[in-house]
């Protein structure tokens, strides 16, 4: 898949930004977004459907996205008028005041010759009348939900200043099989639930798996030989291989740093667990933390300088944070119970973790100076959190009680009801992406 | 041919019979290149039975979060100590587990650190090192399909698995292996 984007007009859009940022934070009302139907110059059957159908679905996808954000109200294409393809470049403004929206969303849809699609949207200030930001791409038509996704994500980041995770995804072992005798794949699917596909065809257990920064490696534990130890491969299955040369050692808990040039992870030793820090290529690991006991879980922060990680060295497992060769060691996690899996947020302002109270696990979050300590979900067992590349959101894996059965689910920061993944079975270990390219 | 296929037969429903069929003793590996009849395959479980009868257990159990042994673990514990000397031929994997309810990588470290435990008592108790190898299922491998508290105790576990040896290198000539005696 190809993309081509109005790098001239990026300049444009970054000078807007600002103001607009202004507009989110500065707790008004939120934001009103107008999203009619996606004109096409020509009605054509296309392998997605035919392009003015696919016009409606777009338009229809863009305002759920944006919906989904929280700070974004929609008007959906069925409420408004339509517009001509020559109109998305040049609005006529006049022609939306009645709309009572802040903002304009338009474009155009057109079939190619190479049988894909060009999709192209436009966001408008209906106030100011100037164009906020714009985005277009070139994609096989069966992709225009990834299209409609980035044309969100471009959006997102107009209006609120923060990437989209619109178009991200999410990696996950999907568990099928009985308890006792799991099946584990590893999986990767849209955060929305389309685009299903398996990585690994449940030949040996597999567990924990992260996307590189560049979304295209994936770093995981595998059972198979009889002892855990981290492998690398491609996204599309090719290149497996063991992380780590030499005689089986059991490493495990791996995590690709934000540059993607680094892998942290566990090794353990005749009952103690240490982290250490290896090239995404493999090599000789540098051993990170010396102390007797379990230190496990490694999380970078988003500037790669520091790591958060999970450490029972002074009775329970609670959160520690050191910088990222191994100096600085400090606990940040005291409100009680034990503190495990910490996640660092692509903002770097909060670390998530899962808290066990002695009677439930559930998802918090904490500032890396330790303040601030909240709890987000209130699960019998969810645990793993891991961050969307907002910020704003995240997925972990939630444990029924008494089944066992767990799903991912993903969550709002600010509160609200975990949703559950839309996945075709039961899953764990979910990991989610980071922004798009 | 008959008589191989009733062998197989009694040998495979060994496991499941309540009561442990008698064990004569230990048994030397076939050499290479050796007919595969009634070879360590067939032994190994035999040799699990013969030490669940012996030992009392091949599984010893933890509180939640611990890797201490229980004064009960330690008598299992010594008396498979006593049984892995006895069947220096035999290989164990030392394979710890932990509950469900401990976070993945927790869990996985966790059963690690019980394995270890379990292996430095067994070398204590006189086991040869090299006869013993760790490894940590966390909690991918629960024995009870129920999923609450109360499997805890059920799944933070260390189990002793016998394996087949290794292929031994021969320094001279062995004597001819000898079947298992009837009725075995």
């Amino acid at each position: 898949m190809r993309y081509w984007c109005f790098r001239s007009l990026a300049l444009g859009a970054a000078a807007m930004l600002a103001p607009a940022a202004a507009w989110a934070q500065s707790g008004e009302p939120q934001l009103v977004v107008a999203v009619p139907s996606l004109p096409t110059p020509k009605n054509v059957d296309t392998g997605g459907g035919q392009t003015g159908v696919l016009g409606i679905q777009i338009a229809q996808l863009i305002a759920a996205d944006l919906r989904s954000s929280g700070s974004i109200v929609t008007i959906d294409p069925d409420k408004l008028r339509r517009y001509t393809p020559t109109e998305a470049s040049a609005p006529l403004y006049r022609n939306w005041t009645n709309a009572n929206a802040g903002a304009l969303v338009q474009g155009y849809i057109q079939a190619r010759d190479d049988g894909r699609i060009t999709v192209v949207c436009y966001l408008y200030d209906l106030k100011t009348r100037r164009e906020m930001t714009r985005a277009g791409f070139a994609v096989g038509a069966e992709d225009w939900r990834r299209a409609a996704h980035r044309c969100s994500d471009t959006f997102h980041k107009a209006i609120t200043g923060l990437p989209g995770h619109f178009d991200s995804r999410i990696t996950y072992v999907a568990e099928t099989g009985s308890r006792m005798q799991p099946v584990k794949r590893l999986a990767i699917v849209n955060w929305d639930g389309t685009n299903h596909n398996f990585l690994t065809q449940g030949e040996g257990t597999v567990i924990s798996p992260r996307l590189s920064p560049d979304g295209q490696r994936i770093v995981y534990v595998s059972f198979t030989g009889g002892m855990p130890h981290v492998r690398v491969m491609d996204l599309d299955g090719g290149n497996d291989r063991p992380l780590l040369a030499g005689p089986p050692a059991m490493s495990f808990a791996p995590v690709f740093s934000p540059d993607g040039r680094r892998i942290a992870f566990s090794m353990a030793n005749e009952g103690n667990t240490d982290i250490y820090v290896v090239g995404a290529g493999g090599g000789f690991p540098q051993r990170l933390t010396t102390a007797p006991g379990i230190d496990t879980a490694p999380s970078f922060s988003p500037d790669g300088r520091s790591i958060a990680f999970e450490s029972d060295r002074g009775g329970t497992p609670q959160i520690y944070v050191m910088n990222s060769n191994g100096s600085g060691q400090r606990r940040i996690s005291f409100m009680g119970g034990s503190h495990a899996s910490p996640a660092w947020s692509p903002k770097g302002d909060l670390i998530a973790f899962s808290r066990w109270n002695g009677a439930t696990l559930s998802i918090g979050v904490i500032a890396p100076d330790g303040t601030g300590e909240r709890m987000v979900t209130r699960g019998w067992q969810d645990e793993r959190p891991s961050w969307a590349p907002d910020g704003e959101f995240l997925v972990f894996q939630r444990t029924q009680q008494g089944t066992g059965v767990a799903w991912p689910f993903t969550v709002r920061l600010d509160g609200g009801e975990p949703k559950r993944l839309a996945i075709p079975q039961p899953g764990s270990d979910p990991d989610w992406s980071g922004a798009s390219q | 041919m008959k008589r191989l296929l009733l062998l197989l037969t009694l040998v495979l429903a060994a496991p499941a019979v309540a009561q442990p069929q008698s064990y004569q003793g230990p048994q030397r590996p076939l050499p290479p290149g050796a007919p595969p009849v009634a070879g360590p395959v067939i032994a190994i479980p035999v040799l699990e039975a013969d030490l669940r009868a012996k030992a009392g257990s091949n599984t010893v159990r933890f509180a939640r979060d611990s890797y201490v042994l229980t004064p009960q673990s330690l008598t299992t514990l010594t008396a498979q100590a006593r049984w892995l000397i006895q069947h220096p031929f035999v290989q164990a994997s030392i394979e710890g587990h932990a509950d469900g309810r401990q976070t993945r990588e927790y869990a996985l470290a966790l059963g690690e650190r019980r394995a270890a435990a379990v292996r430095n008592y067994l070398i204590a108790s006189g086991v040869p090192p090299q006869q013993l190898e760790i490894v940590s299922w966390g909690k991918e491998r629960p024995t009870s399909a129920a999923f609450h508290d109360a499997t805890w105790l059920q799944n933070s576990r260390v189990v002793t698995v016998l394996k087949q040896p290794p292929q031994p290198v021969y320094p001279m000539p062995l004597p001819q292996p000898q079947l298992p005696p009837q009725g075995y």
